[in-house]
């Protein structure tokens, strides 16, 4: 019966298509309460599209309506008897096209600004969407204003609002499919990537400046056809009818209903459009008449500041409460299950393989790399090769560089001077995403995991690249999507049971212990088989035992899976144990480089863990010192010890 | 014996689902330095949020000065006579050194300003750099100048206790001998103090009692004497050393000689010896310590 | 020329009002307050109930009005900013749009907003002729006012402990209560001031448009953002900098172009310049060398 669940909503919303002109025809409601509920769809519509944008792909619009009003006043010019005079069907997909073309430009901005900037910017399109572009006598013959036609089938006139709730029922629906069809393919889960964290999601092969553009066109498209249809209910509009108020209603409306929630928005949506209306029009309630705006506003503020995740998540999380009780905090840490051996997937881009790599070419390296922050030089001319099925370990004290040097290498950010490549191939150019393309697998220092998304979600998420179907046939579930999908399921299923994580399979990540969710991580990190594997301290805040085991996953790694790995550890015990080879990164030079337990002997070495004078300063305050001479009692005596900290 | 300053029992706390801290208890005596030891993601931090009340305790009790002060607000401590030199200094970058200090003495200089003067005074006295350099903005201080900043901005609103976070993290060996010099002479003079230290040498140099928490819980309390090196690198998870090679795993497979570093020390080759007790066994040693 | 100095100089200096009420709640929270105009037309509600309504003399309804503003701004920190602490700044910026739909019906429903209303100006008279520009006294006093705000915000934030306390909150929010200084009170204080700062905004610029209705000041509100942001958000002085600068601009954009909607447009393609160019503002580095108010 789950299905029956599933498309509960699009069913109520069909049968309102065929119930509406039925009951309206008999008599149900006057013509203007019609007129309300005609409006409270279009906002609904007016909702998913800002929620696509904001709920899914973290990018703020608060000028939304001015895209609602771009549809309307084209819906208009294309569809008024003194303009083109042409259908309603025909102007829906120019609505759509229209409205996708001008959230494109909208969205430009988005790619050099975020959160508080980019609300400012598309506060500053709603009003010269209003002030200057709806004004222009093409598009709405000055402030005059212009009329919009019902729709006209045959002889068939849609002029009354209950025959025409039934197209808007079913442009809802239609509305709804898309947005589902979002969030079931890799468009959802590139937009809940880049929302989390643009590096992580990089790193699985999302080019975040590509999906934040195509979020930004999606929702305009749909807020085209929700504009089209928001003028057509009112048959006319002029260009006080999208003023900036109203961008703000959308925006109360989808964070209310609750970010990234379908039906809680849709919920929302209709509330706010018709809560007035009941006020006004049910006679005992009349002492509130005008409190709707200000219980609604009261709710807003109440909302977020107690429950940020709007609504839904509220009415979902007592609910969760009711299921499990709290969860059980003092669990103990299971040890590392195995990881999953992952023949390299079908749908892979075309890329060169370790296989066909001459003999003493490496499979990732470094050539003088350099990084200046400001004035602190942070890696200096660093060179390093990763030869083929072997772990290389990068340790160094704190504020050593090796992130930094993590982060160049796998494109985060680009260096001053030096080259990389990978697998004989220069990379140097590639920004992040591309290079996971061509095969490396990374993971992060803090986990790099969509944390609300389901295990199985996250590795489907981690599966980006192999997901080879367009944007097209995501959108309509026609084409190879569905299949695609259906082989991203199987190869995620299969991931878990590897891992010994059936149980988990639809719990959110953050929900997972912290050693959970590093296995998680890794298994995300191989599931697509990448040439080359880049571990950042992945014993970090692991137990003792846990680290133990993740050596023995390691070497299988590298053993039974003939995986390649740079590794930064700080853990040393677990470098001597693993590594084939060591380098030792301080300063952001390479101080040295060979078999691990030549190198961590050298006095050099030890002198720069130990904090020696002639040691270079530490810099990153934060981070913790990982190795430390202990001074015993009677007199001080230096002994070295390798910090299994971190 | 008489009631501890600080007494902490049974603390919990934690972010969102997880919780770091599972039932954190010590007790610091008037006039002590108790260093609180551990691995990162023990807790360390989190411990000094809590106790500084910037961070919610979930349960258990914090007692200083005989005052129940786990519900007060973080204002309200420093106004019982707590004290804070934070993890990474936070120093007001954009404030000048003497008004750094003047907001350090924001609660005293509301009741007795010549007092909060005097005080000043005798910081400029300790830290001759930060009378220098008064009217330079904190933010363009050298890290050292900072870590005497924070330590003076504690100092003016006169603490019974301070609270110090990390202090070596980031500095040139140098500059944190003579930093743990200073806070020496500020704990002869009667403070009490509270050190956190990742830095294990450093910190020993300094405490007189250590507390080690492990995985959020104390597992070893005692004087710093009565901790050889043994008991601490089995108290902090540490199984071998570096350049003295010894591990369940690896035991004779690798034998590497010692550093020369370490050569010629006939403690370092014994420790060596005794650093062969397996991990686990150490662990379960150190869990029944901490039940005790 | 000498027109487009005067009247930018008048108009400017009321969007450096809105704007450091801006930059206050941003460097108090971090986040822009979007019913920092709206605060200012509540504002003028009040001071018309008891000016027109009431026949009280202005200065009485101009000082509830600010004593009004800054408890419903304190008030607001209270009650929801204060429990945002953990919140992304984007989501606090959502809550003060709450506040500004509930102004707005507020507005409407208690005080009948949907009528046109007048505000008397504090000084009548019919000023001065300047390059040919009439300049009225409310003008003259808005611009000693705004000075007068400048020296004492530099006074308060420089010279007194809390003021110190507030510059400090900015920048570590954390430590300024390690140290004692009890930062509920801070930042209250900070959205306090923040809401009286855009009634004297209101009040000054009210007599000058003439009439008013609930959201009267909004576009005063996206003016003074649009300042603000070319000062950089978090500089005092880019605020009254920033302020006179996108007089000038809207101004002399309204000489040049002629279209729909020029004063706004020539603004925020101003303000989207300075976000692409130098999304820190104009007064970026220039805030190292003086600190005279920030």
């Amino acid at each position: 019966m789950t299905w029956l669940r599933r498309i509960r909503f699009p069913l109520l919303l069909m049968a309102g298509a065929t119930l509406a002109p039925l009951l309206g025809r008999a008599g149900f409601l006057s013509e203007s309460k019609w007129l309300y509920l005609g409006v409270a769809v279009t906002y609904a519509a007016a909702a998913l599209s800002l929620n696509l944008l904001m709920g899914y792909a973290g990018q703020i619009s608060l000028g939304h309506f001015a895209l609602l009003g771009t549809g309307a006043l084209v819906s208009g010019v294309v569809t008024s008897a003194d303009r083109g005079g042409l259908p309603f069907m025909v102007a829906l997909p120019v609505c759509a096209i229209v409205g996708g073309v001008v959230a494109f430009v909208l969205g430009l901005p988005a790619l050099r600004l975020r959160g508080l900037y980019l609300a400012v910017i598309t506060i500053g399109f709603a009003y010269v969407a209003d002030q200057t572009i709806f004004k222009l006598n093409y598009l709405s013959h000055g402030s005059a204003g212009i009329h919009l036609p019902r729709p006209l089938v045959n002889t068939f006139s849609f002029s009354r609002t209950s025959d025409f709730m039934g197209i808007l029922c079913v442009l809802l629906v239609v509305i709804w499919q898309v947005d589902r069809n979002v969030t079931r393919t890799k468009l959802g889960r590139a937009f809940h990537g880049i929302r989390i964290d643009e590096s992580v999601a990089a790193s699985f092969g999302v080019d975040p400046r590509r999906y934040k553009l195509l979020a930004f066109v999606i929702s305009g498209a749909m807020a085209g056809v929700a504009g089209s249809m928001y003028g057509h209910v009112y048959m006319f509009v002029n260009n006080e009818s999208f003023g900036f108020e109203k961008s703000l209603l959308l925006v109360i409306i989808v964070v209310v209903g609750g970010l990234g929630s379908r039906a809680g928005v849709i919920v929302s949506a209709f509330f706010y459009a018709l809560f007035g209306v009941v006020l006004t029009h049910i006679s005992w309630l009349h002492i509130f008449r005008g409190f709707d705006i200000l219980i609604g506003a009261a709710l807003l503020m109440y909302t977020v500041s107690r429950h940020p995740g709007g609504l839904a998540q509220a009415f979902q999380e007592s609910r969760d409460r009711e299921r499990r009780g709290t969860p059980d905090e003092e669990a103990e840490e299971p040890a590392l299950p195995k990881l999953p051996e992952m023949p390299r997937p079908s749908g892979l881009p075309e890329r060169p393989t370790v296989e066909g790599l001459s003999g003493s070419v490496p499979v990732l390296a470094a050539h003088e790399i350099s990084v200046r922050f400001g004035g602190l030089q942070a890696v200096n001319a660093a060179s390093l090769a990763v030869p083929r099925n072997k772990i290389v370990g990068l340790i160094g004290p704190n504020g050593a560089g090796k992130t930094t040097m993590f982060n160049a290498m796998s494109g985060l950010l680009k260096p001053n001077a030096g080259k990389v490549e990978l697998l004989g191939q220069d990379v140097s150019e590639m920004p992040a995403h591309a290079r996971a393309r061509l095969g490396m697998g990374r993971t992060f220092q803090l986990i790099g995991l969509a944390g609300d998304l389901s295990v199985t979600e996250n590795l489907l998420l981690a599966q980006h690249v192999v997901a080879s179907y367009g944007v097209l046939s995501a959108l309509t579930q026609i084409g190879p999507s569905r299949s695609v999908e259906r082989e991203l399921r199987d190869r995620a299923a299969e991931a878990i049971s590897a891992l010994g994580f059936e149980r988990f399979a639809n719990t959110p990540v953050k929900r997972l212990s912290h050693g959970q969710q590093r296995i998680v991580e890794l298994g995300c990190v191989l599931v697509t088989a990448p040439e080359v594997v880049m571990l950042d301290e992945p014993s970090a805040g692991m137990s003792p035992g846990a680290a133990e085991n993740l050596a023995v996953r390691l070497r299988d790694m590298r053993d039974d899976l003939g995986r390649t790995i740079l590794l930064i550890e700080h853990n040393i015990p677990l470098v001597l144990d693993v590594c084939d080879e060591l380098y030792v990164l301080s300063g952001g030079e390479i101080l040295a480089h060979g078999l691990p337990d030549e190198v961590v002997q050298r006095p050099d070495v030890i002198a720069a863990y130990l904090g020696e004078p002639a040691a270079a300063a530490i810099v990153e305050a934060e981070a913790e010192a990982e190795a430390t001479p202990v001074k015993a009692k009677p007199a001080p005596r230096k002994r070295t010890r390798a910090g299994a900290a971190k | 014996m008489t009631e501890p300053l600080l007494a902490v029992e049974g603390l919990r706390a934690g972010f969102g689902a997880t919780t770091v801290l599972h039932g954190v208890e010590f007790s610091v005596n008037e006039g002590e330095i108790a260093g609180i030891f551990g691995l990162n993601g023990a807790g360390k931090s989190v411990t000094m949020k809590v106790l500084a009340g910037v961070v919610p305790s979930r349960g258990g009790r914090i007692t200083f000065a005989g005052q129940d002060i786990t519900r007060l607000s973080a204002e309200k401590r420093v106004a019982a006579g707590m004290g804070h030199v934070p993890q990474g200094r936070q120093v007001f970058p954009d404030l000048t050194v003497a008004e750094n200090l003047r907001l350090g003495a924001y609660l005293l200089r509301r009741k007795d300003k010549a007092r909060a003067a005097s005080l000043l005074d005798g910081v400029f006295d300790r830290f001759p750099v930060l009378a220098e350099r008064r009217d330079q903005l904190a933010g363009t201080l050298s890290g050292g100048q900072q870590a005497s900043l924070a330590v003076g901005r504690a100092l003016v609103n006169e603490p019974r206790m301070i609270f110090v976070d990390e202090p070596s993290a980031g500095l040139a060996p140098l500059v944190v001998q003579e930093l743990f010099a200073t806070l020496k002479q500020v704990a002869t003079s009667g403070v009490t103090m509270v050190l956190v230290e990742q830095n294990v040498s450093f910190g020993l140099q300094l405490a007189d009692k250590a507390h080690i928490l492990q995985m959020g819980r104390i597992v070893y309390s005692g004087e710093v004497g009565a901790l050889d090196q043994q008991a601490l690198a089995g108290y902090l998870g540490i199984g071998r050393m570096l350049g003295g090679v010894t591990s369940s795993a690896l035991a004779g497979r690798r034998a590497p000689s010692p550093s020369p570093a370490i050569n010629g020390s006939a403690a370092a080759t014994s420790a060596e010896g005794e650093d062969r007790v397996p991990r686990s066994q150490r662990r379960r040693q150190a869990r029944a310590t901490s039940g005790s | 020329m000498g027109q487009v100095l005067v009247l930018g100089l008048v108009y400017g200096v009321i969007y450096s009002l809105f704007a450091v009420g801006i930059v206050l709640v941003y460097r108090g929270s971090g986040t822009i307050n979007f019913a920092q105009g709206e605060i200012g037309t509540f504002g003028l509600f009040v001071a018309w109930w008891f000016t027109t309504a009431h026949h009280l003399p202005w200065i009485i309804g101009a000082v509830a009005a600010l004593v009004m503003a800054a408890a419903l701004g304190a008030g607001f920190e209270w009650a929801i900013v204060s429990h945002m602490v953990e919140a992304n700044r984007v989501s606090v910026a959502v809550a003060t749009i709450g506040l500004l739909a509930f102004l707005v019906a507020f507005e409407v429903r208690f005080f009948e907003g949907g009528n046109i209303r007048k505000m008397v100006a504090p000084i009548r008279g019919t000023g001065w002729s300047v390059f040919g520009v009439v300049v009225s006294p409310t003008q003259i006093l808005s611009l000693l006012a705004a000075g007068a705000l400048a020296a004492g915000l530099a006074l308060l934030l420089k010279k007194t402990d809390f003021g110190l306390g507030v510059l400090a909150a900015a920048q570590d929010p954390v430590a300024v209560r390690l140290v004692g200084i009890p930062l509920a009170r801070v930042s209250a204080f900070v959205w306090g001031l923040g809401a009286a700062v855009s009634v004297l905004g209101a009040l000054f610029i009210e007599p000058t448009i003439g009439v008013f209705t609930p959201g009267f000041a909004s576009e005063m509100f996206i003016k003074g953002l649009a300042a603000a942001v070319v000062g950089g958000l978090t500089s005092l002085e880019g605020a009254f900098v920033g302020g006179l600068l996108i007089g000038f601009v809207e101004v002399g954009a309204n000489r040049v172009f002629d279209f729909p909607g020029v004063k706004m447009f020539s603004i925020l393609f101003v303000m989207l310049l300075v976000l692409l160019v130098k999304p820190d503002g104009l007064m970026e580095g220039f805030k190292f060398r003086r600190r005279a108010l920030a």
